[in-house]
């Protein structure tokens, strides 16, 4: 997590929800966070909550509310959501 | 509950009884939602909290919702089946929380001219609700477990569509190449 551990000193509160926020034992996980992209984002989390890694493999990440590819970039202090694979209906 | 009108489209907002509601759902109210002098047939399709699964016993059900993602999508959803199929109207509800066996979980009603269009749309949505409005269930069985449901990508759903859709294109599934999904109208 060499990326996440900037003097810039940024973070990120990512919202997980249904079995990921099961997973992780939360649904709002706090990640140093000094930039960089969604795949990026997915090293760090699966770093700082290796038990999620399997399921997180299998999810979206929503940016300010709209899903992102893994080369978008996202800023310090953004809204990020982190999707699993949806059930409803 | 916003049902969402022809000639109306384009003044919906999300209100305080937007298509997720963490109360019983009350499908004479969606009927009434989409009534129109216009309307030939009109749909109602309501899911309900199966008690037995392939003979596993479920004991209830628990939804979540991306809330603002959430009601973004089924208003989006329902814009585009008015859209799609002509309809009159249609209105949708997803219940959140606790859902009791035979209690109702999603609520769908379309009125159109004429039935073909009514009942395509109201399958249609129900589709496109199960595979990509970010909400989840939670099984809750008989022995006293309980886990929430994350299906592994169907083939359907990783190669595009298999036939449920038509001439969409690929519907993707919530992965990493969804960007720009929440854009198609």
């Amino acid at each position: 997590m060499h990326h996440a551990s900037s003097s810039a000193g940024g973070q990120l509160r990512l919202a997980l929800f249904a079995g990921l926020a099961e997973l992780a034992g939360t649904r709002a996980l706090d990640i140093p966070w000094a930039g960089g992209s969604v795949g990026d984002l997915r090293q760090a989390i699966a770093a700082a909550r290796p038990a999620v890694a399997g399921l997180l493999e299998r999810s979206a990440i929503a940016v300010g509310g709209r899903y992102a590819d893994d080369d978008a970039i996202v800023q310090a202090g953004a809204d990020v959501a982190i999707l699993p694979p949806v059930s409803g209906g | 509950m916003q049902p969402t009108r022809r000639d109306e489209r384009d003044q919906i907002r999300p209100d305080a009884d937007g298509a997720l509601v963490r109360r019983p759902i009350d499908p004479q109210r969606l009927l009434a939602a989409v009534a129109s002098p216009e309307a030939g047939a009109n749909v109602l399709f309501v899911g309900t909290a199966r008690g037995f699964t392939n003979g596993v016993e479920t004991t209830g059900l628990e939804y979540e919702a991306h809330d603002s993602m959430a009601t973004e999508a089924l208003e989006r959803l329902c814009t585009a089946a008015v859209d799609r199929f002509s309809l009159l109207a249609c209105a949708v509800e997803h219940r959140l929380g606790r859902v009791a066996i035979g209690e109702a979980a999603v609520g769908i009603a379309a009125s159109a001219a004429h039935r073909r269009a009514a009942f395509e749309a109201a399958e249609w949505l129900m589709e496109r609700i199960k595979r990509e409005v970010p909400i989840w269930k939670c099984e809750e069985w008989a022995d006293g477990r309980r886990a929430w449901v994350h299906a592994e990508p169907a083939a359907a759903a990783r190669g595009g569509d298999a036939g449920h859709e038509r001439g969409d294109g690929p519907v993707d599934a919530g992965r990493r190449r969804s960007r720009g999904r929440g854009r198609r109208r």
